[in-house]
């Protein structure tokens, strides 16, 4: 029975309580937002090469972003009653590629078990492993002579390890382990090769792999690891085994050899502490026909002592090049000017007293050579050209300098045996700017906070409305009032950008980081200062902007395309990156602009940031309005105002009347003092007499009882220490503006919505024209749909946000006057005209 | 001067990128190596003249390591690498005798800095001990 009764006597759900939970959600979408923009923005600041990182940061970082953004989709559930719940299948979907892609190392392709050299190209790089790739590519694409034979390829080595068991033993040995000296981790890496020599080849692999090398003819062949990966992934890569002129016929054992030198004592450390997959670094094993070199060698496309001298470096021994680079055998050193003729710069002729030479029946036998064989160059004259043009040759087709081992056979036929990136090493802090670089010219402009580092040059086009961004020429410096996310489509073209105001963590900026886009921020006085056409140097790494092209700014530091850049760090920085900041959400008054639409973690927190301005803006305030704890807003204004206050908002909370000075909320207090301004007219209503001129006739209801009567329904504002929502009901007016304003830039909005009236809709469609017009100038994106108009400003700092919802509460109750007055079109420009010279009484569009 | 590095970190990557920037910038050698009980083997075996090693390691860690170095090699200049937040860590591995720490992610000027000082440092202690001698 009094369960019965309960359920009738429940209390009332508290709607202000409502309210406040509903705000301490916004706070915190606002502050996850603010920590997820500002994470990405440091992720892509490390991507620019500046910086040294580990896996433990991305990893954290990572962890840092999904939690802000899991936070961000939560809240926007409290918000929107649930409204997007898709979001959360979204964000699972981005979450785990981008965990995938932290965790695992290259997705090994699936191929066939060989691929025979003939069918390789660079592009085969992920199966074959970088050596074997370029060497296909050498042979198959710029027809230079190599060995022939196949490659055993990282997909087989993967089948091979999962299924002998190998790999779950391996594992299992690696967790069982206890390593507490060098010794024990040595041993680990012997007992594990040995397992592997004694493991059996699938045995569809063991038939490929004898039918393959069948077709050596019994033909002494060269075995070589080629692990993806190899030349850019871990330290301790690069170290595998060569098997040097072995039998074709015991190619499983040769094989299985090259798969053991994988697990060394190194690598061994590394998947036990790391946490990382056995399966990373696939071992791609190259098997191909032997060259008995009588020569061989190394040469490097370009000289990296003097890489600015342009000359070659050719090194040389007799025999196999084994000797040419252990150091075991000082070699012949020589080197070419790269210019048309290849002229010997200098030569020296090493004593070379041994020379590896490959036995009939296998195996290598060291030779010693006479003194006169020793000190006997190892190439003519002839050789030397030939070799220089090849090192051009593949200098130019693989883009970049290049360390090649080459051999020269029997037939006197130089053949390639690998071509692979040459490190240049170059002396400290070149390439480094001067700390303050000498420009003859004195700046434009000293100004701004760094958004994207980098100089760059070009015309300057001034944007001014979204809508003008396909127009926008290519190396143009872009100059616009405000970060505009939807710069992106044609970021890839943009020589530098400019805005007025903003915040290097907002959203265009993450992504002009990512294009690499020379970006300063907040730079005062820029859109007065430049206009379209004129010739600027923008410096954004000093945030000084000078007329004309500097070109001692421009010139770029000599030396070597970042290495680093390539290192396994960087390449997973940028995958990750890859699911995170693009962005894909660039309109929200796209239908697009939806939760299925989200690609990346930027998508989702663009998305929940807008949909949480939105909930805000339409927050159902009415039963709270009805509730206690209200407090009415005592002014001269004929306005009938309610306030809430959410906490922090008012001086001392419950009082039942309230005055300005009882408020302590700035977006509020500015809004109050706008609307208040002494100028505007409240003693009536504005019309356009027949002559066209404005008059403003006696409001006899205002006139009889000022005290107790209004211009409309009842007003009301919710209100706490930084935020405001305002909705202001004026005669038929329905004003709507929804403000926060804190510290943190990119937290601060204003959101603006007018509609009504009593006049005819024409009039009424020209007002919200008018209001649309006077916001953009404001600095809003604004939209006129019919006698609707709303608009929104994001990311001011502080003073100017409050600075603009002073102006915002004089035009809300600046255009409660127009109401009869927009005859024409004419008559709007007047009334936009005065009021942005601040003739809020219109006292300029009156009769004499 | 032409200086010989050892870098330490059991993360190969943070140690293949160190060694790239290093040998891309400077004209110093760099060894590497991710298992620092190797460390003072190769101390020992051949001479070096700075140390750059990562603070939070399994088995044998930094603080462990500066230990093991101070005994074969008391002037050798240690740097250490730490993760944001063990920063009171990184100053009592100054009190064991670190010559520095640097704090990742750091920006690839911090560490040529770093390393520039403590060789400058390293020459002068050498210089000091010939002429004390």
């Amino acid at each position: 029975m009094f369960k019965f009764l309960r359920r009738f006597l429940k209390e009332e759900p508290d709607e202000q309580a409502l309210l406040r939970e509903k705000f301490v959600h916004f706070r915190r979408l606002l502050d996850n937002n603010n920590l997820a923009l500002a994470t990405m923005a440091d992720m892509e600041e490390k991507a620019s090469g500046d910086f040294l990182f580990d896996t433990g940061y991305l990893d954290s970082q990572v962890q840092t972003l999904s939690s802000a953004v899991g936070e961000m989709i939560e809240a926007l559930h409290h918000l929107t009653k649930d409204r997007y719940r898709q979001l959360d299948l979204v964000y699972n979907d981005v979450l785990q590629k981008l965990l995938a892609t932290l965790k695992t190392g290259a997705i090994v392709p699936a191929t066939p078990p060989i691929l025979w050299l003939d069918q390789l190209s660079k592009e085969l790089s992920a199966s074959c492993g970088a050596k074997m790739a370029n060497l296909g590519e050498i042979r198959n694409r710029l027809q230079l002579p190599t060995p022939q034979g196949f490659v055993i390829t990282a997909s087989a080595y993967q089948n091979f390890l999962t299924k002998s068991g190998l790999a779950a033993q391996i594992e299992s040995i690696l967790e069982e382990a206890d390593l507490k000296d060098l010794r024990s981790v040595e041993t680990i890496s012997q007992q594990i090769r040995a397992m592997i020599r004694e493991a059996s080849l699938p045995t569809d692999l063991v038939a490929v792999l004898h039918e393959a090398a069948a077709t050596f003819q019994d033909r002494p062949i060269a075995v070589r690891s080629s692990a993806v990966g190899e030349d850019t992934l871990f330290s301790f890569a690069g170290q595998f085994a060569t098997l040097l002129n072995v039998p074709p016929s015991a190619i499983v054992d040769h094989y299985k050899e090259i798969v053991a030198s994988k697990f060394t004592p190194q690598a061994i450390f590394y998947w036990k502490f790391q946490g990382f997959s056995l399966h990373e670094l696939p071992m791609a094993v190259g098997c191909l026909t032997m060259v008995p070199a009588r020569a061989s060698g190394v040469m490097f496309s370009l000289n990296p002592q003097a890489p600015e001298q342009q000359s070659l470096i050719i090194t040389a021994v007799w025999g196999l090049g084994t000797f040419a680079v252990d150091g075991s055998v000082s070699p012949d050193i020589f080197e070419l000017k790269k210019a048309a003729g290849f002229p010997v710069l200098s030569k020296r002729l090493g004593q070379k007293k041994k020379a590896l030479r490959p036995q009939p029946g296998g195996g290598l036998q060291e030779e010693d050579l006479s003194p006169a064989e020793a000190s006997q160059p190892c190439l003519h004259e002839e050789q030397l050209q030939t070799l220089a043009e090849i090192a051009c040759r593949l200098e130019e087709h693989f883009q970049g300098p290049q360390d090649i081992e080459w051999a020269l056979a029997a037939s006197g036929e130089i053949i390639i045996l690998q071509s692979r990136p040459l490190r240049l090493s170059a002396p400290a802090f070149r390439g480094r700017r001067p700390e303050k670089p000498h420009v003859s010219v004195p700046p434009l402009l000293s100004q701004g906070v760094r958004a994207v580092g980098g100089v760059a040059a070009g015309p300057v086009f001034m944007l001014r409305r979204d809508e003008e961004i396909p127009h926008i020429p290519a190396g143009a410096v872009v100059v616009l009032r405000q970060p505009s996310s939807r710069l992106v489509q044609v970021m890839d073209r943009l020589a530098a950008i400019l805005t007025e105001v903003g915040s290097p963590t907002d959203h265009m900026t993450i992504l002009a980081r990512e294009f690499q886009v020379p970006t300063l921020v907040d730079v005062k006085g820029v859109r007065q200062t430049l206009h379209t056409g004129q010739e600027v140097t923008v410096d954004a790494d000093l945030a000084v902007i000078y007329p004309g092209i500097c070109t001692e700014l421009l010139s770029k530091p000599v030396g070597p395309a970042e290495p680093w850049r390539q290192d396994p760090v960087f390449v997973r920085l940028r995958s990750v990156l890859a699911h995170i900041s693009p962005l894909h959400l660039l309109d929200p008054a796209s239908p697009d602009f939806a939760p299925g639409a989200c690609r990346t973690f930027h998508d989702l927190t663009r998305f929940c940031h807008e949909k949480a301005m939105d909930a805000m803006f339409q927050l159902d305030v009415e039963a709270s309005a009805q509730a206690k704890g209200v407090s009415r807003f005592r002014s001269d204004l004929p306005i009938n105002l309610f306030v809430l206050d959410l906490g922090g908002g008012l001086r001392e909370p419950g009082k039942p009347l309230i005055t300005e000075d009882d408020v302590t909320c700035p977006p509020f207090r500015a809004l109050m003092q706008g609307f208040c301004h002494p100028d505007v007219r409240w003693a009536g209503q504005v019309a356009v007499d027949f002559k066209g001129f404005i008059s403003v006739f006696a409001n006899t209801l205002y006139d009889q009882n000022k005290a107790d009567t209004t211009l409309g329904g009842k007003s009301f504002a919710i209100i706490t220490d930084r935020y405001v929502n305002l909705n202001s009901r004026l005669g038929y007016h329905f004003g709507l503006v929804d403000a926060y304003v804190d510290e943190e830039r990119n937290d601060n909005y204003i959101t603006f919505q007018f509609k009504g009236g009593a006049a005819s809709l024409e009039r009424r469609e020209r007002r919200a024209q008018l209001l649309a017009l006077l916001l953009e100038d404001m600095g809003f994106k604004a939209q006129a749909n019919s006698d609707l108009v709303r608009g929104r400003l994001v990311k001011y700092s502080r003073e100017e946000t409050i600075e603009i919802l002073i102006q915002v509460g004089t035009l809300l109750a600046f255009s409660r006057q127009l109401d009869l007055a927009l005859a024409s079109d004419d008559v709007m420009h007047k009334i936009m005209a005065a009021f942005k010279a601040g003739d809020y009484g219109l006292r300029s569009l009156q009769e004499a | 001067m032409r200086a010989r590095i050892l870098a330490v970190d059991d993360e190969p990557n943070m140690l293949r990128l160190l060694k790239t920037i290093l040998t891309s910038k400077t004209e110093h050698e760099v060894v590497t190596t991710n298992n620092p009980m190797e460390a003072a083997k190769l101390l020992k075996e051949e001479p070096f003249d700075l140390l750059i090693t990562d603070l939070k390691m399994p088995i044998l860690d930094g603080m462990d390591l500066i230990e093991t170095v101070k005994q074969i090699d008391p002037n050798l200049p240690i740097i250490m690498i730490t993760a944001y937040g063990t920063i009171e860590t990184a100053e009592e591995a100054i009190q064991k005798g670190a010559y520095d720490y640097i704090t990742k992610p750091f920006r690839q000027e911090a560490i040529l800095i770093t390393l520039k000082r403590a060789l400058e440092w390293r020459q002068m202690q050498l210089e000091l001990k010939s002429l004390k001698k």
